[in-house]
């Protein structure tokens, strides 16, 4: 579905990522974990057209990615929850859906997915009226989860969802989530910080350090593996055997 | 008594239009994060544009409203194009304000002497059957030309209320004045949005170059009072709040009219810039900023 090759991607003329390559399956949830400033944001960037590749190339269905705007992107079919939600804050709640449906063939049914997104986050028809600024973390993420899906995507990406949610809040979205890649054959790109929580969700996962993409495999086997018990999850080899 | 409620519906005529001139210019601010210091010059054209349809085909200025609009309109779509759009790379919004001020500069230089050479320094102004003929209400005397003028800055503000509001454009430019890489995001032609906004910014000067040109008299290098007008308006209604701009000219317009009591009619501008200064030293956000 999207093959990632071979990519250099920069930051001004700051190097952030260095020959990453990576492909996500149809209707598989993947997750690319790792630190702060490892370079995640920087590939979901890069997907969603708002950074452009130096080197390399990314394909979506055999359709070149890397020189196409971010809005052309989305008119294919992927659509990003970006990292801090990026809503607009003077904007209300069914504005909010409303401008994720910008796209010609989303318009045309976003009353239906409107009410679609009502029923997966039925806070938000509570809070359709008020405006997006004012409401709490959680809600303010399903909006953004929300309004992604507003443009009806078959490849999801969501940067760091659970950044300063209780884990009980993200426990619930990550459910929904995956409710809705076995309803609507979703596929997702998952970015984040918890290891633990995106690899258990996943199916498969990829472990990037300083901008290179550094371990792949089997979302379960990575959660594992030695070197991310020690280095992510702070379990030390002594915890381990004891 | 009588000269009090005529000082009101004069400045209440007056600061209409003192909206009309700042909405142009606080809808590309709002938007794009530019400052086009030639909108003054963009509001003369308007206004040479109107005379020349006048002088030359005999039509009526507030009937070539809409063939001021198409050609103004496609100016703006030019501006977009050769100046303001390679703006959009430069990283920071700090950046985009002061590269556009210099560019805009520049073509405040170029429309003055393009107005200088097609129509001469000299005064232009028109004269309809109507110019100078005023209606009485109650005792309250108004030019006809001041009321066509509030009458079109009220249906402008209202119907970029409307298309801000009610449209998918509208929520698209909405979109975009808060946070650009978001709306792209959400699938949104973000140049294009700003494309189509500064060609319809450029029609409103030219709207407003309308009205000035049917009520005042206009000559190529004019465009500069009218600016510090547009922008002490834009300045008191706060940089993004458009729907705020009429209310924040029209409170400009009273407060002018009831310096002429107080100061004497002279000084104006000179009151006019005296708020300016006092609102941006105790409430810069604007007097109708809202809080987040």
């Amino acid at each position: 579905m999207l093959e990632i090759s071979h990519i250099d991607v920069y930051y001004g003329d700051l190097q952030a990522l260095w020959d990453v390559s990576l492909t996500i399956g149809d209707g598989e949830i993947v997750t690319l974990v790792g630190s702060n400033g490892a370079g995640k944001s920087a590939i979901m960037k890069t997907i969603s057209g708002l950074l452009k590749p130096k080197n390399g190339s990314i394909s979506f269905d055999g359709i070149r990615l890397d020189r196409l705007p971010a809005h052309r992107i989305v008119e294919l079919g992927i659509s990003m929850v970006p990292e801090g939600r990026r809503l607009f804050p003077q904007m209300s709640v069914l504005e909010n859906l409303e401008v994720g449906a910008s796209i010609r063939a989303a318009r045309k049914v976003r009353h239906d997915t409107i009410d679609w997104i009502y029923e997966l986050f039925p806070i938000l028809r509570e809070r359709a009226k008020q405006r997006a600024g004012t409401l709490s973390g959680g809600e303010q993420q399903m909006l953004a989860i929300g309004r992604a899906l507003m443009s009806q995507p078959r490849l999801l990406l969501i940067d760091e969802m659970s950044l300063g949610l209780s884990p009980l809040l993200v426990q619930e979205i990550s459910r929904v989530i995956k409710d809705i890649t076995k309803s609507r054959k979703l596929t997702i790109f998952l970015v984040e910080q918890d290891v633990h929580m995106a690899l258990s969700m996943a199916d498969r996962g990829y472990i990037i350090e300083n901008g290179r993409i550094q371990d792949q495999g089997d979302a379960k086997a990575l959660l594992c593996s030695g070197h991310i018990q020690e280095a992510y999850l702070g379990i030390g080899p002594a915890e381990k055997t004891g | 008594m009588e000269s009090v409620i005529q000082t009101i519906a004069y400045g209440i005529v007056v600061g209409a239009l003192y909206g009309l001139v700042a909405l142009g210019l606080g809808l590309i601010m709002g938007i794009m994060k530019f400052l086009n210091i030639a909108h003054g010059s963009f509001i003369i054209l308007g206004g040479y544009v109107c005379y020349w349809l006048f002088t030359l085909w005999k039509i009526d200025p507030y009937l070539s409203i809409p063939l001021v609009i198409i050609a103004m309109f496609l100016i703006g779509l030019i501006l977009y194009k050769l100046t303001l759009s390679p703006l959009l790379k430069l990283p920071h919004i700090g950046m985009r304000i002061d590269n556009s001020l210099l560019i805009t500069f520049g073509v405040i230089y170029v429309l003055d002497n393009a107005a200088t050479l097609l129509w001469t320094p000299n005064v232009r102004s028109i004269v309809t059957s109507y110019t100078g003929e005023a209606l009485n209400f109650f005792d309250i005397k108004l030019s006809i030309t001041g009321l066509c003028g509030l009458g079109i800055a009220v249906l402008v503000a209202v119907v970029l209320h409307f298309i801000l509001n009610r449209t998918y454009f509208g929520k698209h430019v909405r979109a975009a004045t808060q946070d650009a890489d978001a709306a792209s995001l959400s699938g949104i032609n973000v140049q294009r949005t700003y494309l189509i906004s500064c060609g319809i910014a450029v029609a409103m000067a030219g709207v407003a170059g309308v009205a000035i040109v049917s009520s005042y008299s206009i000559t190529p290098s004019g465009g500069l009072s009218w600016l510090l007008i547009g922008i002490v308006v834009m300045v008191l209604a706060g940089e993004g709040n458009i729907n705020a701009i009429l209310p924040a000219g029209i409170i400009l317009g009273l407060l002018e009219s009831a310096s002429i009591f107080v100061v004497g009619a002279q000084y104006r501008q000179a009151v006019a810039l005296v708020i300016f200064i006092i609102v941006l030293m105790f409430r810069p956000q604007g007097l109708f900023a809202r809080r987040e």
